[in-house]
């Protein structure tokens, strides 16, 4: 199972090198476009066409999506090395071990999906030492004694530690089972007995694999928001800076740059969600994880819903934010208001995820476009909401972007030619309305 | 190719500040036309005006006999007084997709763009990025930018500054290339000697306003008639003094700098100065354009 994961990973991450790498060769020779961008005609499709270009190609880019899939496969494959560890467990034993408690101490193994190798131990310290050096995982001392390296805390899962409770409560009940002078055909019958089974008047929810795929959906909602919006604040800020805009405009209308550049960004922004996402299933499925299991896969296709109109919401507000500005720390100073409704809203929805139990509170943020792309996959991932609630916050969400855009068009309409000092909004807006 | 840019009493007003006062002027097609006047005349406001890209309070922009919309500014070049280039973008790309956004095939801009940057002597440096380019290379792919489309009107907003003699050259051969194939070319500048040698016309402005325009032959021929003339053994020019309708304006190592009203006939002036000793020399002399201008705004 090891080998196989890390052969997954591995190919992966190396089919992505290969790709960057054959990118970046032809850029040298001729422009790249990204296949399908033809698709988009017009000047829309050219300023789109553009950003995708130069974003792809950007280092930032190319190390920062390495590093999700490196940090997404890691959240994967971690936990399947840590529960399929069935290696044999190695158990030292000092003296002699009596058959009958060898088979309690294999019985033991198998209740909990292992295997043991016993190796003789000469004496205490040997096995001490043996110990400590982690070459057995635990010692059994003349049959009445078990010795572990470190304590084993009840909240841990390990098979090592699921092992030595078993081993210590079947040797106990084998010794006591043999004071009591049974008949061997007893203790035969005693040594078969099956745990009885045990139905649960509701199905699973796998609740633990789907509050880490909401954790994990958040993280990456949020950080593609803040990552691709700054984009956007900076590279929208740049344009007017390096007056680059002027030579723009005077070929093309500004709401159809600035459509353009917030569709590029935004495609590169899901192409990069999407090929984690992708990534993330075809590496949870080869690997056996159960992180896609319960509600999972739905909390991920509600992850991408809000991911996207996440960015439709917000690209507007730092577009419109960015064409104000004309200096680094002037971005700074506008970046910091902007990022506190995404923030709030991040925060939230960490702390109803892992309470699992969500206020009321935090399903009115679910209503709401600035907060509402954290707060409704939590939501879903913990089937507190149904299905036209979801579809009245993405219709809410869709009705509000739309009012977003044409404001900020026309603030980045307004601001984008005017230079020598920061835009204040209040002229723009008072501009507008006279 | 071919037209006629009309500027009709555009204004523009920045709260209490007036940029344009009712601005009217026009480029005609094939002459390289110098757009002169002190900083804060109003030059880069008018320029931006041509690509709508400063609202205008009143007038409007034609370009033959239409008002300029979208369409047509596709048909123009500009180059921003600062530069307007991505800074990280190769020098290639950027100007196939300045190019592809004036309405041009991607098979024709890239053509455009090699006979440009070759044409420009920056072909090496197709697949660099602007920002590595000395600054004089910049001015190069800017001005190739504002060509790439093969405009019918060429705007320029000092395109000369920062150049070296062989940087202005370059540019200057460009521009007046382009206008002898029928483009209307205007640029600004503050550096006279160049639009005295690279414009057939200029026009001056002033706080908003047109104050001269013409042929720079007109506006160096015109105006009182000045005379150099230097006489042997005479240096202070005493004989000119009491001509009647003659003013010494200078007396500089020997030669007089004499201004000759309209009704003043020149003959008299030489038989007088025969008459003081030996004339060395006896030359009408055309007013620099840098006189032009500083009396145009006096």
């Amino acid at each position: 199972m090891n080998g196989r994961v890390i052969l997954v990973v591995l190919a992966v991450l190396f089919a992505l090198r290969l790709l960057l790498r054959r990118r970046r060769r032809s850029t040298r020779s001729q422009p790249w476009t990204p296949k399908g961008l033809s698709l988009l005609k017009g000047d829309v499709g050219l300023v789109a066409a553009r950003e995708v270009r130069e974003r792809i190609r950007g280092k930032v880019f190319r190390v920062g999506t390495l590093l999700i899939l490196a940090v997404v496969a890691a959240a994967i494959v971690i936990p399947v090395l840590n529960s399929g560890k069935s290696g044999p467990q190695r158990v030292g034993v000092v003296g002699a071990l009596p058959a009958s408690l060898r088979a309690a101490l294999v019985a033991s193994a198998t209740s909990i999906g292992a295997t043991v190798h016993l190796v003789p131990e000469a004496n205490l310290e040997a096995a001490h030492g043996d110990l400590r050096s982690g070459r057995v995982d635990l010692a059994i001392v003349g049959s009445r004694e078990l010795i572990v390296d470190k304590p084993i805390g009840s909240a841990d899962t390990s098979t090592t530690a699921q092992l030595v409770l078993a081993v210590s409560r079947n040797l106990g009940l084998a010794e006591a089972v043999g004071s009591a002078g049974l008949s061997a055909a007893q203790v035969s019958e005693l040594a078969d007995a099956k745990a009885l089974p045990v139905t649960s008047l509701q199905p699973g929810t796998a609740k633990g694999a789907t509050q880490t795929t909401s954790t994990v959906g958040l993280i990456l909602v949020f950080m593609m928001l803040t990552q691709y919006n700054t984009w956007i604040l900076i590279g929208v800020m740049e344009e007017k800076s390096s007056r680059v805009v002027e030579v723009l405009l005077a070929a093309m209308r500004p709401v159809q740059l600035l459509a353009g550049k917030v569709l590029g960004i935004g495609l590169v922004a899901f192409a990069q969600a999407a090929l984690i996402v992708a990534f993330a299933l075809g590496l949870a499925e080869a690997v056996g994880s159960d992180l896609l299991r319960g509600t999972a896969p739905l909390v991920l296709v509600s992850t991408l819903v809000w991911l996207v109109l996440g960015y439709a919401f917000y690209c507007w507000v730092y577009a419109a934010a960015g064409s104000m500005a004309e200096r680094q720390d002037q971005v700074q100073s506008l970046a910091v208001p902007l990022s506190l409704p995404i923030i709030f809203g991040y925060v939230m929805a960490l702390i109803a995820a892992s309470s699992g139990s969500p206020s009321a509170f935090f399903k009115v943020l679910a209503y709401l476009p600035p907060t509402a792309p954290f707060a409704m996959p939590v939501l879903v991932g913990l089937r507190a909401v149904s299905w036209w609630e979801f579809a009245a916050s993405v219709a809410v969400s869709i009705v509000c972007t739309v009012g977003m855009a044409r404001l900020a068009s026309n603030v980045y309409r307004r601001a984008i030619l005017r230079t020598g000092r920061r835009v204040q909004l209040r002229e723009i807006l008072n501009r507008s309305a006279g | 190719m071919g037209g006629l840019l009309e500027l009709e009493a555009l204004t523009r007003r920045y709260g209490s500040v007036t940029a344009l006062d009712g601005l009217s002027f026009s480029v005609p097609a094939g002459q390289v036309v110098g757009f002169l006047g002190p900083n804060g005349a109003g030059k880069t406001t008018t320029m931006r005006a041509v690509f709508g890209l400063t609202d205008l309070d009143a007038g409007r922009v034609k370009w033959n006999g239409s008002t300029v919309g979208q369409a047509e500014r596709r048909r123009f070049g500009y180059m921003p007084e600062e530069r307007g280039l991505y800074p990280a973008m190769l020098v290639g790309e950027q100007l196939e997709y300045l190019g592809r956004l004036h309405s041009m095939s991607a098979h024709d801009a890239a053509a455009a763009t090699k006979t440009w940057l070759e044409r420009l002597g920056v072909a090496d440096r197709a697949t660099s990025k602007v920002e590595a380019l000395s600054h004089g290379n910049q001015q190069r792919v800017q001005l190739a930018a504002a060509l790439i489309h093969g405009p019918e009107l060429l705007i320029l907003d000092e395109p000369l500054a920062g150049l070296d003699p062989t940087g202005i050259d370059a540019i200057g051969d460009v521009l007046v290339e382009q206008a002898r194939a029928g483009c209307c070319v205007l640029f600004s500048s503050h550096q006279l000697d160049q639009v005295e040698d690279l414009c057939e016309s200029v026009t001056i402005i002033d706080h908003g306003r047109l104050v001269v325009a013409g042929s720079v032959d007109d506006l160096e021929t015109s105006g009182p008639r000045r005379l150099v003339v230097r006489v042997e053994g005479n240096r202070d020019a005493s004989w000119a003094c009491g001509l009647a309708g003659v003013t010494v304006s200078e007396v500089d190592g020997g030669a007089a700098r004499l201004v000759l009203d309209e009704s003043v006939d020149s003959d008299l002036v030489l038989r007088a100065a025969i008459g003081a000793g030996r004339v060395t020399e006896f030359v009408f002399e055309r007013r620099r354009l840098s006189e032009v201008f500083r009396e145009a705004l006096a």
